[in-house]
C-alpha cells in the first residue's frame, strides 16, 4: 500500500506523543502555531501524571493512551524512551496513524546489535501498519504554513517555496532558520533520520510533485538505493531546481581496484557526477546551498553566461570580474552603442566604463537613481550582456543608509524598479565590510523588494553561475 | 556478443582478460580499437602482418611473463615481412632465455598507431552506483593532475559531450601550441560505444583504454584491459 504522504506533511490531526517537562515540552511549544490554528487540531499523549498538568496548562487535551484521541490521526510525534518506541508504534500501528515522525534515536545508529534489533522491529510494525514512518532519530515534519516546526525558533505562518531534505536535524533546522534571514523560506522540509522506510526517493517525489515547492535542496551524507536515487533525482531535477549538498566528503582511501579507472573513481567523485548527469545543481555548504536557492528564486532565469559588472571604485572593480571569472562566467566587451552612450555622460575622472562599470564617480556616492536607472538600462539593452550583477559599496554608504534611511529607500526603488522590467538575472553584492550590523539590516530590506543579495562577489558569482548551468541543462545547451 | 571470450575466460578461472582478447571483445563491439592477434609461428604472424598493415609491433604472450620488454619480448617499428619474421623468433629465443620455465602461449601481433593526443577512457563498479565511466587525458593529466570525469552508464550524448568539455585540459584537445586539434566527435561517439558495450556485458567489472590516440580525424585504442566481476 503506498504511503499517503502528502496526507501525512500536510495534517490537519496532530498528535505529540512523550512530551515532557525536562525538555520543557518542546515538541507542543514546536507545533503550538499549528494548534492555533483554524480546523486543526493538536493532542497530547502522555501516561506520567506529573507531566500532565504543564502539558494541559499550555492549553493541550491530554490522552493516557493513542486509542483515545478523537477520530484520524494524520501525522505523530513520537518522543518516548526508547525501551517503550515498538509499543508506542504498535498503538500507532492500531490508530492507523497515517504518519509517524520517531524523534527517539539510539537505533541503528549506535551499531549495538540489540539497538539494531530495536530498529528492525519498529519497520515490521511500521511496514506492517501501513504506516509512512519518519526517522527515528529525526526532528521530523517542518511545515511552515501549518506551523509544524522542527525548533521553536523557525518561522510560521505564510507557506515558502524551498522544499529540504535533511539527512540531519541540526542541517533542517538551520536551513529553516538561516534560510529565513536570507529570503530563503521553507514550504516542507523533512529531516529524515534514519530513514529505514521512507527515504530521499519518497521525499523528492513528493516535493517534486509538490505545487507550493519551486526549489528542492537537500543534505544528505550516504545513499542506500543508487539507482533508485538517480531516477528520482533525474525525475525532480527535470521538473524544477534540486541543489544537492553533500557532506562527508572525505574518502575513506582509495578501493581495492585492478584498474586505473576504479583508483581514481573516489566516492565524492562519482556523486559529483551524478548530480551533474541528473542536471541537479551541487552546493558546498549551508551558506552555499542557501545562496544558490536564492539566485533560482530571485535572479531572472538566463542561460547566457555574459556579464555585465557595475562597481563604485578601481579596486572593486577589478575584482568583482575576478570573482565572476573565476565562477566560469564572462565578462565581455559591451556593445558599441552601450558604450557610444556612455561616452556621453560617463565621468571618466576616476572612473571606466569598459566593463564593469566603475561607476562610482558617475552615479555619485549618495546614488543618483537617474544615473543609476540609465546605466541599468544600457545594460539591460546590451546585446552583449545576459545578466548584471552590481556592488553596493556598503563600505562607504551603510553609515549614510543608518543615518538618513530614505537614502536606502531611493537605492532600493531603483533596483526593484530595474528587477521588474528587465529579463536580465541581477544580483547585488553587500559586503558587511566593517559595518556588519547596518549591513545586516540593509539586506533584509534589499531582500524584501525580491532582489537577490550576496555578501560578497565570490558567493554572488558561484551561486549565479550554477543557477545559469542549471538553466543551461534544462534548455540542453550543455 | 562478446561471450565466448569472456566464457573461456571463466572456465579457466581468469578475470583479468589478455589483451588479445579485451581487443577482441571490444572490437566485436564496434569500439575503435587498434587490433591484436595472437601468432604461435612465424608464418602466421608474417600473415597477420600483412593483413594489419605496417609498422607493427610483437609483443611476447605468456602468463608468466608480465614484463615483457624486460625480457626482450617486444619488438618495434617493425616495417617489413622479413622484418617479422626474424623478430617472432628473436622474441620468441629472449623470452625463453629469461623465463625458461615460461609458458610461451606465443606472440602479439599488432599495428604500431601513430602517436595521436593520448586520452584515457574507463569504466569501473561503483558498489552504489553500479558502472562508471571516466575520461581524461592520459599521461601526466591523469597520474599527477587526476584531471578526469565520470558518469554512470549508460551515457547519452550530452553526458559524453560534457565528459570531455568537462576536463581542465580540454585546450589540449582544441589544439594546442601547434599541435592538431583532437576529433571530439570521434571521442564522443567512442565514449557511447563502450557505454553501449557495458550495458551489454553486465560481467565487466572495469575497463581501462589506456590510451587511446585521438587524431584530428578519428580516435583509437591503443591498450585495453578487461577485469570481469569475480
Amino acid at each position: 500500500m503506498p504511503h499517503d504522504l502528502n496526507r501525512a506533511l500536510n495534517p490537519k490531526t496532530v498528535v505529540v506523543v512523550g512530551s515532557k517537562r525536562a525538555d520543557g515540552y518542546m515538541w507542543l511549544r514546536n507545533y503550538a502555531p499549528f494548534g492555533e490554528r483554524d480546523g486543526c487540531k493538536l493532542y497530547s499523549v502522555q501516561i506520567d501524571p506529573n507531566e500532565i498538568p504543564g502539558i494541559e496548562a499550555m492549553g493541550v487535551t491530554n490522552f493516557t493512551s493513542l486509542a483515545d484521541v478523537p477520530g484520524d490521526v494524520d501525522y505523530a510525534m513520537l518522543a518516548v524512551p526508547r525501551q517503550v518506541a515498538t509499543r508506542v508504534m504498535t498503538d500507532c500501528a492500531k490508530k492507523q496513524v497515517c504518519g509517524v515522525a520517531l524523534f527517539t534515536s539510539g537505533f541503528a545508529e549506535t551499531g549495538e546489535a540489540d539497538a539494531t534489533a530495536m530498529q528492525d522491529q519498529l519497520l515490521q510494525i511500521a511496514t506492517d501498519g501501513g504506516i509512512a514512518l519518519i526517522g527515528p532519530n529525526c526532528m521530523g515534519l517542518y511545515n511552515r504554513k501549518l506551523g509544524i516546526r522542527q525548533s521553536g525558533d523557525q518561522g510560521h505562518g505564510d507557506g515558502g517555496e524551498v522544499g529540504f531534505i535533511g539527512q540531519s536535524g541540526t542541517h533542517s533546522i538551520n536551513f529553516g532558520l538561516v534560510g529565513e534571514q536570507h529570503g530563503v523560506r521553507v514550504s516542507t522540509s523533512i529531516s529524515i533520520g534514519n530513514a529505514i522506510i521512507l527515504d530521499v526517493p519518497d521525499y523528492l517525489d513528493y516535493l517534486a510533485d509538490d505545487a507550493d515547492t519551486k526549489v528542492i535542496a537537500m543534505y544528505i551524507e550516504g545513499v542506500k538505493d543508487g539507482p533508485r536515487f538517480v531516477q528520482s533525482l533525474r525525475r525532480a531535477a527535470s521538473m524544477k531546481p534540486v541543489v544537492v549538498w553533500k557532506g562527508g566528503v572525505t574518502d575513506a582511501g582509495a578501493r581495492a581496484t585492478a584498474s586505473h579507472t576504479g583508483s581514481l573513481a573516489t566516492e565524492q567523485a562519482v556523486f559529483s557526477a551524478i548530480v551533474r548527469q541528473a542536471g541537479a545543481i551541487e552546493a558546498h555548504s549551508l551558506e552555499d546551498t542557501i545562496d544558490v536557492v536564492k539566485a533560482l528564486l530571485y535572479a531572472k532565469p538566463s542561460t547566457g553566461r555574459r556579464m555585465g559588472l557595475m562597481a563604485m571604485t578601481g579596486g572593486q572593480s577589478v575584482v568583482i570580474t575576478d570573482a565572476f571569472v573565476g565562477a566560469g562566467l564572462d565578462v565581455p566587451r559591451l556593445s558599441d552603442a552601450s558604450y557610444a552612450e556612455l561616452g556621453s555622460f560617463f565621468n571618466i575622472v576616476g572612473g571606466s566604463f569598459q566593463n564593469p562599470l566603475d561607476m562610482g564617480g558617475t552615479i555619485g556616492f549618495g546614488g543618483s537613481a537617474e544615473t543609476l536607472t540609465r546605466l541599468f538600462d544600457i545594460l539591460e539593452r546590451d546585446e552583449n550582456v545576459d545578466g548584471i550583477a552590481m556592488e553596493m559599496a556598503s563600505g562607504f554608504l551603510a553609515r549614510m543608509w543608518q543615518a538618513n534611511p530614505v537614502s536606502l529607500d531611493g537605492l532600493l526603488d531603483t533596483l526593484a524598479a530595474h528587477k521588474e522590467k528587465s529579463s536580465k538575472p541581477f544580483a547585488a553584492v553587500l559586503q558587511p565590510q566593517h559595518v556588519e550590523d547596518v549591513v545586516r539590516q540593509a539586506r533584509v530590506r534589499v531582500q524584501e523588494r525580491g532582489i537577490a543579495v550576496f555578501a560578497s562577489f565570490e558567493r554572488a558569482a558561484g551561486a549565479l553561475s550554477r543557477a545559469i548551468a542549471y538553466h543551461r541543462f534544462r534548455a540542453g545547451l550543455d | 556478443m562478446g561471450n565466448a571470450i569472456i566464457e573461456a575466460a571463466r572456465k579457466d578461472g581468469r578475470t583479468i582478460l589478455s589483451e588479445i582478447e579485451a581487443k577482441q571483445l571490444l572490437e566485436q563491439a564496434g569500439v575503435p580499437v587498434s587490433p591484436a592477434r595472437l601468432a604461435t609461428t612465424k608464418d602466421d604472424a608474417v600473415k597477420m602482418a600483412n593483413e594489419l598493415g605496417y609498422p607493427i609491433v610483437l609483443k611476447i604472450v605468456s602468463p608468466q611473463i608480465t614484463h615483457k620488454s624486460d625480457v626482450g619480448g617486444v619488438a618495434l617499428g617493425l616495417t617489413s615481412a622479413e622484418d617479422v619474421g626474424a623478430a617472432f623468433e628473436r622474441v620468441v629465443a629472449n623470452a625463453k632465455k629469461a623465463e625458461p620455465g615460461a609458458t610461451i602461449e606465443g606472440v602479439a601481433v599488432q599495428r604500431m598507431e601513430k602517436q595521436g593526443t593520448e586520452v584515457i577512457v574507463g569504466m569501473t563498479t561503483d558498489a552504489q552506483f553500479g558502472p562508471v565511466m571516466m575520461f581524461g587525458l592520459g599521461g601526466v593529466m591523469v597520474e599527477i593532475l587526476k584531471d578526469v570525469a565520470f558518469r554512470v552508464v549508460p551515457l547519452n550524448e550530452r553526458d559524453a559531450r560534457q565528459m570531455i568539455h568537462e576536463i581542465k585540459g580540454y585546450p589540449v584537445l582544441e589544439g594546442f601550441r601547434g599541435s592538431d586539434p583532437a576529433d571530439i566527435a570521434k571521442l564522443e561517439a567512442l565514449l557511447l560505444k563502450v557505454s553501449s558495450f557495458i550495458e551489454a556485458n553486465p560481467d565487466v567489472a572495469e575497463l581501462d583504454l589506456n590510451p587511446v590516440f585521438a587524431y584530428k580525424d578519428g580516435a583509437i585504442a591503443v591498450d585495453a584491459r578487461v577485469v570481469l566481476k569475480n
